[in-house]
């Protein structure tokens, strides 16, 4: 009996489904190509997944929260686009640049988030309208071209967001533990702090929130400025480690980071979010995009799977979700 | 006479050319259930939505035990001990019960920093107040809010009034959609409100569930108080539907009639 219950609540939580799914596709890919899980191709996986993840993880709080931002993959690109030409004319030190690229962003987030609460616009408008502005800024500022970047071996700032180590056949890079570490700190902000009980409450009922006292625009904000930086934190990372700061890089990122939310379980209107199953959405798409292209699958074909991947976990969660509302 | 719990004096509410509320009197005194009655559009619900400080008024006082107060938000009269439930706005329907309880106000284990809530203490805060209430299933307080009924709903709202001692709760149509059993369920959280020294408003439509509960009825009629001290002890649900109308029974029974004509 008691099994039972233990088995039937682990179903009913909204990172059942996605966990099942993240199985079936190991164990498929696995089957299909014994290669698959090769030490190589698990470290090629987790180099790029933790540079979409940092963004996925700063997204699931504010959608939590009833609000996304379309702004990410812009900042993604243009972040690096400034730090380095900062650093190229002369004008600052690497770091500096890094520093300054992420009050940049920090204040773009702000902006995000004044709008959306004070002039009350949808976050929709106002992010698709700063990711035009910001992804055009970072296209003037370079004319269009990528930026010099071969300077930063050695750099201290490298070393510690994608220095490079071997555990055992593995090779690790250093962004792996921050974003373990991003995402062990969000997923206790969310689940075991007071603040977690104001993002869901802004995103669940944001009219009763605000009648308990509690600053529904204040989580808002800062959870806009939260998204920003994680994004530039993240396309620094991603410029670093391939030692390339294109001005168009992340184009379309917005919407995946958005995929691997929803697809873990967060509720795209608010008010229910969770850490553990974004966590497996983003291995869901990244281990999808690896492993049909490892399969013989053209790569051109990963939207096709990625759509279907969307619309069979809407469909599961919509059906727990009416589960649970009816108490079962 | 003792100075009530709540007085408002000549309040004055305009939307535009609209006048909500024209120079409306209403007192709550303590330990006391006022059941608030009027037709559509009499003015009962701007005349809560002013005390819940949801609206601003356009002139008038509010004393709350003979202090002058000025409620500009609803924390405002929050933190003047005024709670308002609302049918379904008040609760988070994705939290659980515990959270929604000390939503605003939730406790925090030390070290302070790690701004981490105290869930066992609110947890059994949340056990006690929903046996005060008289929540008779065994519900535990990590059930999400989604999943309970409507009248449960509005015991969780009740004892979050009552558990931070707020002295006046007013409660908005809160037998609303609710089946006869759980009607009775929210009447009886009710009492137990009073009865544990809080004061409460209950606005309902269904005129039979106010005279079941309430010590002292207020009629509203075009933005006025017409009456403000009916005893439902001693007097009749006929009595005061005619008070709401501002009708006599032979004028009642003719709008009746001449209601049903075009359908006979």
């Amino acid at each position: 009996m008691e099994n039972s219950s233990i088995i039937q609540r682990s179903i009913a939580r909204p990172e059942f489904g996605p966990f099942v799914l993240l199985v079936v596709e190991l164990a498929v890919f696995w089957g299909f190509n014994h290669d698959f899980l090769s030490p190589q191709n698990i470290s090629n996986i987790l180099a790029f997944t933790v540079e979409l993840g940092l963004i996925a993880l700063a997204m699931t709080l504010l959608m939590t929260s009833g609000e996304f931002d379309l702004s990410v993959g812009s900042l993604f690109g243009f972040s690096p686009v400034l730090m380095w030409t900062l650093f190229n004319s002369g004008l600052t030190s690497l770091e500096a640049g890094f520093v300054l690229a992420l009050l940049v962003a920090a204040f773009i987030g702000l902006v995000n988030g004044w709008f959306v609460t004070q002039l009350k616009i949808p976050s929709f408008l106002v992010t698709l309208g700063m990711l035009l502005v910001v992804r055009g800024t970072a296209l003037f500022v370079t004319s269009g071209f990528p930026q010099r970047t071969w300077s930063a071996e050695g750099s201290w700032l490298a070393e510690a967001l994608v220095g490079d180590f071997f555990i055992g056949p593995f090779r690790i890079y250093m962004s792996l533990f921050w974003f373990i570490a991003a995402a062990i700190a969000l997923g206790y902000v969310l689940t075991q702090s007071r603040t977690g009980n104001w993002i869901q409450a802004a995103g669940g009922n944001p009219n009763a929130a605000r009648a308990r006292g509690v600053n529904v625009s204040g989580v808002k904000i800062g959870l806009f400025i939260l998204s920003s930086i994680m994004a530039s934190l993240a396309g620094v990372i991603s410029s670093l480690r391939t030692s390339a700061a294109n001005p168009n890089s992340g184009t379309g990122y917005e919407l995946e980071v958005i995929a691997m939310v929803v697809i873990g379980g967060t509720a795209l209107t608010g008010g229910r979010g969770t850490i553990i199953g974004t966590v497996l959405g983003i291995l869901i798409l990244r281990v999808m995009r690896n492993g049909i292209v490892l399969i013989g699958v053209p790569g051109l074909a990963y939207n096709i799977f990625i759509g279907a991947i969307i619309l069979g976990m809407m469909a599961l969660h919509s059906w727990l979700e009416r589960r649970h509302q009816a108490g079962t | 006479m003792a100075e009530p719990l709540v007085r408002m004096e000549n309040i004055r509410k305009s939307y535009g050319r609209v006048q909500a509320l024209v120079d409306a009197n209403f007192h709550v005194n303590e330990k006391e259930i006022v059941g608030l009655l009027g037709d559509n559009g009499a003015g009962k619900s701007t005349l809560i939505k002013v005390l819940s400080g949801a609206v601003p008024l356009t002139s008038g006082d509010i004393f709350i035990r003979g202090k002058k107060v000025d409620l500009r938000s609803t924390s405002d009269a929050i933190a003047h001990g005024i709670e308002t439930i609302y049918q379904d706005s008040a609760l988070v329907t994705q939290l659980s019960i515990a959270r929604n309880l000390f939503l605003g106000r939730e406790p925090i284990k030390p070290p302070r920093f790690l701004n981490r809530m105290d869930q066992e203490a609110m947890n059994v805060v949340a056990r006690d107040l929903l046996k005060q209430v008289g929540i008779s299933k065994d519900i535990p307080p990590t059930t999400p809010i989604g999943s309970l009924s409507g009248g449960e709903r509005q015991a969780v709202a009740i004892a979050r009034a009552m558990h931070f001692d707020s002295d006046l709760i007013i409660l908005d149509e809160p037998t609303n959609n609710l089946g006869v059993a759980e009607t009775q369920g929210v009447l009886s959280f009710v009492r137990s409100a009073r009865d544990s020294g809080h004061s409460c408003i209950f606005i309902a439509h269904n005129i039979h569930h106010v005279f079941q509960v309430v010590d002292r009825i207020v009629v509203m009629r075009r933005g006025k108080v017409v009456a403000d001290d009916i005893d439902p002890k001693n007097t009749n649900v006929a009595e005061v539907e005619r008070i709401i109308t501002g009708m006599s029974d032979k004028e009642i029974r003719d709008a009746i009639v001449q209601g049903k004509q075009p359908q006979g």
